[in-house]
């Protein structure tokens, strides 16, 4: 027990020093700044407004009102940042296995994941989190949610769960560059599938295709089973139990992709000389 | 040619990006079209147009996306931080030709690649995505060709920022979003309010995708689409215009700093 | 100290047929192939020995260092630092390994230096008064506190080598892994690389395993070589006895002040281009100096000079070429 704590002192204070070494280098490239502060929120304020057009347009999609689909946008953009922060770089993975740049991480007396994500870290997924958090707050308003305890115990298991879930994803694509030897960046594209999964109701879709996002590729434990249980549209969740199970659902594909990359890890071959 | 030739090869090197890549396009393809099918459910017409027609939209809007993929601004980036601008200009070709060249090999690899298989998977799932009216077929190609034309001029133009402030990786960013939604090409510009849509179409970007997909399933009348069309050609020669002006003042301030 | 055992890596290699027609092939039906980098390597390192690795481009130099540093994963055999292998017991055996890869940096491009050693000072947990004692023992002999505020992304490649080399001993490791370190250094950054490597390994007696090109690195440095060729290990040892064995010949280049140069029975002439001769002679047969003495009976000589028979020739048989 006293090794465990010790251990993740440890990663604490390195934690620590790698954001305070991300925020002295984006110091040194303010120009970059602004272009990040205009593109990121630029996108949701866009998907967002297609929303509201949609809507106007057609009507409830799938018996879910403005309002609550607000409050799915707001949440998913959330989780959706928070994994633009810890975990984005799982989609240049194949990049840093063609260069030989995991040589670096596994040299060094820490996990190796740990090392990839961290000593990336993007702190300009901030930028994706405010959009985020003002369509979520537009969102509870609207949908005229009480606001208690209970209820941010709830968001913040499901924004936890939610991160892990996409951040799961992320290390399953890149690591499947350990095999295949090269750069792909899937990047663009799991945003844009996972955009339509996330920010629409699933209930949507065909029920096929509504298995495979509950139980293969849980993408549907990322907003829709938690907001549908949270605003109780569908009766057939529970309000309690659904966050937690979000969160489940996010450690496991968090092992899963873990056992995934470190079989991959054993095949790295570094950077041909 | 040589420039092309290579490229074609270079992009069917590696298998695992091309199955990867169609695998990825063809999931996003379907998504869209249960989407579009969920929203039409027991709705005829919205927005001037049937469910049908809006998933013919999405085929065609899909695989029209593997011609309109450009890697120019990133070329001259690369160029510029690597510091090779100066020696680049020098060579006998203009280096943006080659860059062209280099989209145009990229694009003919990926239409056997990915735009085939696209289209094999959209007319299963959807049925053959079959043009409204077979008589605009020269239009249509005609208004493709315009727009592989204008969103190569927009990319570059996006690129020769890099010759100002370094790094534009943001800004390539910024005007993916830009064009993926004010072009039409995720969700139709005829759904946004009459005052937004109507900025929009003196925009380029809806020339990009939406002009070519609405002839193709045949909204709007011939004589709008001949209408919009020389606003489209218009935007080409403005575009080709400041492109040309821009190019010829990087090349002289490169060639003054000597790179 | 380093316990090699049996180690072999084994790569699946994709191979592709030039031109448009293979680009397509290698589409439908790739052709796969194992090539074997390393074979059945073993060998023992003491604590305090510099060891140079040398060998062809891809003899498999490199694939051995990474193994032995716990960045390959062997096909078979291990790796043991101090007793322990390296790839099970990676996050604790790492702790006593500090890794330069030439070209590569592990210093942060855009900040300052200082910050990068900052970053290895919590990562390796690393008390305060050891990383300042540590610090200024190899300022010292590198000078590095001078470029310690400069961004990495300013410095000159000899500058960004000695940041790389004292972050790699920042944490006081017993063992250094180089691989090509000098690689591309101007004379005065690779002098200051080899008196860092001497005197760390004299001061601290830290163990030394270097993969190189550079015939300067290993007469200066190292003691004992293993040549590497085909993935398969061609020797083993001590750097002079292997020279003797392998070239046991030393080259006298006589310069006449005409252009008739003579031949000389126990010499072979293996050059003559104008006044310059070469002669190649066996060490243990005769002397320069007798050469020299029944040379000048039939010729009038200008100037003398002798080559040892060098690391190169060494590689030269070694490769086979």
């Amino acid at each position: 027990m006293g090794k465990v704590f010790r251990e993740l002192i440890h990663y604490m204070d390195v934690t620590a020093q790698v954001i305070k070494m991300a925020v002295m280098t984006i110091i040194e490239y303010p120009s970059n700044i602004v272009g990040w502060m205009i593109s990121n929120p630029l996108q949701f304020i866009m998907g967002f407004a297609i929303i509201k057009f949609v809507v106007e347009s057609f009507g409830e999609i799938n018996g879910w009102n403005y309002g609550q689909l607000a409050f799915l946008y707001g949440l998913s953009v959330i989780s959706h940042a928070l994994s633009m922060i810890f975990f984005v770089q799982g989609w240049f993975m194949g990049y840093y296995v063609i260069d030989g740049d995991f040589d670096r991480y596994l040299t060094r007396p820490l996990g190796v994941l740990y090392q990839f994500f961290f000593t990336n870290i993007n702190i300009f997924g901030v930028t994706d989190l405010i959009p985020g958090i003002l369509v979520f707050i537009y969102g509870c308003v609207k949908c005229e949610v009480t606001v208690n305890l209970l209820f941010i115990v709830q968001v913040v298991v499901i924004l936890i769960g939610a991160t892990l879930i996409r951040g799961g994803i992320y290390i399953l694509l890149g690591s499947t560059s350990f095999h295949t030897r090269s750069a792909v960046d899937f990047g663009q594209y799991t945003q844009e599938i996972m955009d339509k999964t996330t920010m629409y109701p699933l209930s949507m879709y065909p029920e096929s295709m509504q298995f495979i996002l509950t139980y293969l590729i849980p993408v549907g434990w990322i907003s829709f089973y938690p907001v549908s249980a949270l605003l109780g549209i569908d009766s057939a969740y529970n309000a309690v139990l659904v966050p937690f199970i979000t969160l489940g659902v996010g450690i496991l594909v968090m092992i899963v992709a873990g056992v995934y990359f470190d079989v991959g890890l054993r095949k790295y071959e570094s950077a041909g000389n | 040619m040589y420039i092309l030739k290579t490229q074609i090869i270079k992009s069917m090197t590696y298998e695992f990006n091309v199955y990867g890549n169609i695998i990825m396009q063809t999931i996003i393809m379907i998504t869209s079209a249960y989407f579009w099918r969920a929203l039409y459910k027991g709705r005829g017409m919205v927005g001037g147009v049937d469910a049908d027609s809006m998933l013919t939209y999405v085929v065609i809007s899909s695989a029209l996306s593997v011609l309109l993929i450009t890697n120019v601004e990133r070329r001259i980036q690369m160029s510029v931080i690597k510091g090779t601008v100066a020696t680049d200009m020098m060579k006998p070709i203009n280096i943006f030709g080659s860059y062209f060249a280099e989209d145009i090999g990229n694009i003919t690899a990926l239409v056997f690649q990915n735009m085939v298989p696209i289209l094999i998977i959209g007319s299963l799932m959807t049925g053959i995505p079959r043009m409204a009216d077979i008589r605009d077929l020269p239009l249509f190609i005609l208004s493709v060709l315009e727009s592989f034309l204008i969103n190569w001029l927009i990319a570059a133009l996006f690129g020769m920022i890099a010759f100002t402030a370094v790094n534009i990786d943001a800004l390539i960013q910024v005007k993916k979003h830009l064009l993926r939604l004010l072009s039409g090409s995720i969700i139709p510009i005829w759904f946004f309010p009459t005052g937004v849509s109507r900025v929009l179409e003196s925009l380029p970007f809806v020339y990009i995708y939406q002009l070519p997909l609405s002839i193709y399933i045949g909204r709007g009348d011939r004589a709008q689409h001949l209408a919009q069309m020389r606003i489209q050609l218009l935007w080409l020669v403005i575009l080709a215009g400041v492109f040309y002006f821009v190019q010829n003042r990087v090349t002289r301030k490169v060639m003054v700093q000597g790179g | 100290m380093i316990d090699v055992q049996d180690l072999s890596k084994d790569y699946v290699q994709k191979r592709k047929d030039p031109g448009l027609r293979g680009a397509l092939k290698g589409l439908v039906k790739p052709e796969r192939k194992l090539v074997h980098a390393v074979r059945d390597l073993s060998f023992l390192i003491r604590e305090g020995e510099i060891v140079g690795f040398i060998g062809p481009n891809g003899a498999g130099k490199s694939t051995t260092i990474k193994m032995m540093s716990g960045i390959l994963t062997p096909t078979k055999g291990r790796v043991l630092i101090d007793g322990r292998d390296i790839t099970r017991y990676r996050k604790e055996v790492v702790r006593n390994i500090g890794v330069v890869f030439g070209q590569r940096t592990q210093l942060n491009w855009d900040l300052r230096l200082g910050e990068s050693f900052e970053l290895l000072k919590h990562i390796y947990q690393i008390d305060q008064s050891d990383y300042d004692r540590t610090l200024d023992e190899l300022d010292q002999i590198l000078g590095i506190k001078e470029i310690i505020d400069k961004p990495v992304r300013q410095m000159s490649l000899g500058q960004r080598v000695k940041g790389d080399l004292v972050a790699s001993m920042l944490h006081s490791p017993k063992v250094l892994f180089l691989d090509e370190p000098t690689i591309g250094l101007d004379v005065s950054a690779k002098f200051a690389l080899r008196k860092f490597i001497k005197e760390i390994n004299r001061v601290r007696k830290t163990t030394v395993i270097l993969t190189t090109h550079d015939l300067g690195d290993i007469q200066e440095l190292c003691e004992r070589i293993i040549i590497i060729n085909h993935g398969v290990m061609m020797e083993d040892g001590n750097l002079s006895q292997i020279v003797d064995r392998i070239a046991p010949y030393k080259t006298l280049v006589v310069e006449y002040y005409d252009e008739a140069a003579p031949e000389h029975p126990r010499c072979e002439m293996i050059l003559h281009d104008g006044n310059v001769a070469k002669y190649r002679f066996l060490k243990n047969d005769i002397t320069a100096a007798d050469i020299i003495a029944d040379l000048s009976k039939t010729a009038s000589i200008k100037d003398v000079s002798i080559e040892e028979a060098g690391i190169d020739d060494i590689i030269k048989i070694a490769y086979g070429a």
